[in-house]
């Protein structure tokens, strides 16, 4: 068995000949929470749909488990709780209907439906009508679906799409302790970074079905390179006399700022500053946002 | 495929599709019983008339559209919450999702069956037939019926599974039920046509000596089953590579 609990080789998926997916190597180890990060339309719900077998690749392979998807769909499957795209229910029925109508496809004991319930505190609306819910309780009865099965890996799609702040808040938590507490290992999509910076530990980005960055969140956040942002009485000249000197500065008519880390290089250009009696107001690092790092790599398009 | 069988029993048991499996038979029976001056008492063939009367409403019409909209309704909890994407994530096989919903509406059908049949007896006995119950045409006359539906129901749920709206297959279903009145006059293409088999296969046949009604009752099982066979395994085909 391989240390990976997901692997996908050149995973391609084509529709009416265009590659809506192509050659995605994705990667998830064990105990990982994995943000699968892109902007809408990226291919990132067609290819959650290949690692659960609702749709078929055009080529590549899946390995789920260290076992093809292809070959051992069934028994795979029995180790996995999903949530793609919107949740799915039946809304005639109660939330414990439905986790029931479930639970006998699963075969798991009826205590499994409480359990489930409470984690995602839906006990008191469980004898209501889906139908009646709200987004927020929706998507919590399809994380509360997902783990029935006690799953060992947990797919969720877009899980806090459409929920207020407080729902999102909500959602998050549950996802981070879900490591912790029940072992699972979980891939989360998001098209919004800052979701993902919160929970994940590992990312992928992917832009027009192809995976652009693969890695530790920590990775992500190192190419944040960071910018030394100067209020100074008469910046303009302090700008012609800093790049007279040599430094790296630049000065838009509103701020000035220089491309600087160490704090050496800081420590002499403030002196210099000094010297040619600027007043220096403020030095401040100004971290270049997540936001900024995945506009550039995706190319500037797509909505954050 | 028990687990399967259960689970649909959890989303099926609360909903409206019990109240139609009753409608047909009832309305058969004030049909039959409305019709009393048709039956003159000590009549030969009192039973065989009233089952032509009943069932020809029956057979032609409802059974044909019941079947439609059982397999629409059967289909539509998995379209409109986004089930079917929830069922086929979950370890259950494509063929056994799919089985299971083709025996629900053969379920559901022979309720139906069953309660026309319920329809019919009461009919006569409220009535007073002098003559004695021929159970053997009654129940030949119901299960036809009900095996005359196969080919419709497996072709209805191709259609209802491949088009995520519910009234699409409900419209093509009318649509090519209407033109039942015409065709079973035709001995050509009666038999082949899906709409018209129930009703071929219901109506006993010296009750109604024309058109279709003249072929003999093995070409018409014999032209069922093939062509049940062969809409099953294609909607059956169709499904199990369905991308949701």
């Amino acid at each position: 068995m391989s240390k990976w609990i997901v692997e996908t080789n050149q995973l391609t998926k084509k529709l009416g000949g265009k590659a809506v997916v192509s050659d995605v190597n994705l990667r998830i180890k064990e105990g990982d929470i994995y943000g699968f990060l892109g902007p809408n339309g990226a291919g990132k719900t067609t290819t959650i749909r290949m690692l659960l077998g609702l749709a078929k690749p055009t080529y590549g392979h899946v390995h789920i488990f260290g076992h093809e998807l292809a070959r051992k769909r069934i028994e795979i499957l029995r180790k996995v709780g999903s949530l793609v795209e919107y949740p799915s229910f039946y809304g005639h029925l109660t939330a414990y209907d439905n986790l029931e109508a479930v639970r006998r496809l699963l075969d798991v004991p009826r205590s499994r439906i409480d359990q489930v319930l409470e984690v995602v505190r839906l006990t008191k609306e469980a004898r209501r009508a889906v139908k009646g819910y709200s987004l927020g309780m929706k998507q919590r009865l399809g994380i509360a679906t997902a783990l029935l099965g006690q799953p060992q890996l947990l797919v969720l799609d877009e899980p806090t799409n459409g929920l207020d702040p407080a729902g999102i808040l909500e959602i998050r938590e549950l996802i981070k302790r879900m490591p912790q507490e029940h072992g699972v290992t979980i891939l989360v999509s998001s098209h919004l970074l800052s979701e993902i910076d919160q929970m994940a530990n590992r990312v992928g980005i992917i832009t027009k079905g192809k995976m652009i960055f693969q890695d530790e969140t920590q990775v992500l956040r190192q190419q944040a390179r960071s910018r030394i942002q100067l209020a100074v009485s008469e910046p303009e000249e302090a700008w012609r006399m800093l790049l007279a000197h040599g430094y790296h500065v630049d000065w838009d008519r509103q701020q000035l700022t220089a491309e600087l880390t160490d704090d050496k290089a800081v420590a002499t250009m403030v002196a210099a500053l000094v010297q040619h009696e600027f007043a220096v107001y403020r030095v401040q690092e100004e971290s270049a946002s997540l936001e900024q790092i995945f506009l550039n790599m995706t190319g500037g398009e797509g909505s954050l | 495929m028990m687990r399967m069988f259960r689970s649909e029993w959890m989303k099926l048991r609360r909903t409206v599709i019990w109240a139609l499996a009753v409608i047909s038979p009832l309305l058969a029976g004030v049909t039959g019983f409305l019709s009393a001056g048709d039956y003159e008492n000590g009549q030969e063939g009192v039973w065989q008339i009233a089952l032509g009367i009943m069932g020809l409403l029956h057979a032609m019409l409802f059974l044909p559209l019941l079947t439609g909209v059982f397999a629409a309704l059967l289909c539509r909890f998995e379209h409109t919450g986004g089930g079917w994407k929830q069922l086929l994530a979950l370890p259950v096989s494509r063929s056994s999702v799919y089985a299971v919903k083709f025996i629900y509406i053969m379920l559901l059908l022979a309720i139906t069956q069953l309660l026309f049949l319920a329809a019919l007896l009461a009919t006569g006995l409220l009535l007073g037939f002098a003559e004695p119950i021929p159970w053997r045409m009654l129940l030949v006359s119901a299960l036809g019926g009900w095996l005359a539906c196969l080919p419709l129901a497996a072709l209805q749920l191709a259609v209802s599974v491949a088009w995520s709206s519910f009234a699409a297959p409900l419209a093509v279903n009318v649509i090519f039920t209407i033109p039942n009145i015409l065709i079973i006059n035709s001995a050509q293409y009666g038999p082949y046509y899906p709409w018209a088999q129930p009703l071929l296969a219901m109506v006993p046949r010296d009750e109604m000596g024309f058109g279709a009604f003249n072929l003999s009752p093995e070409t018409l099982l014999g032209v069922i089953l093939v062509s049940f066979v062969v809409f099953l395994l294609g909607g059956w085909g169709y499904f199990i590579r369905k991308a949701v």
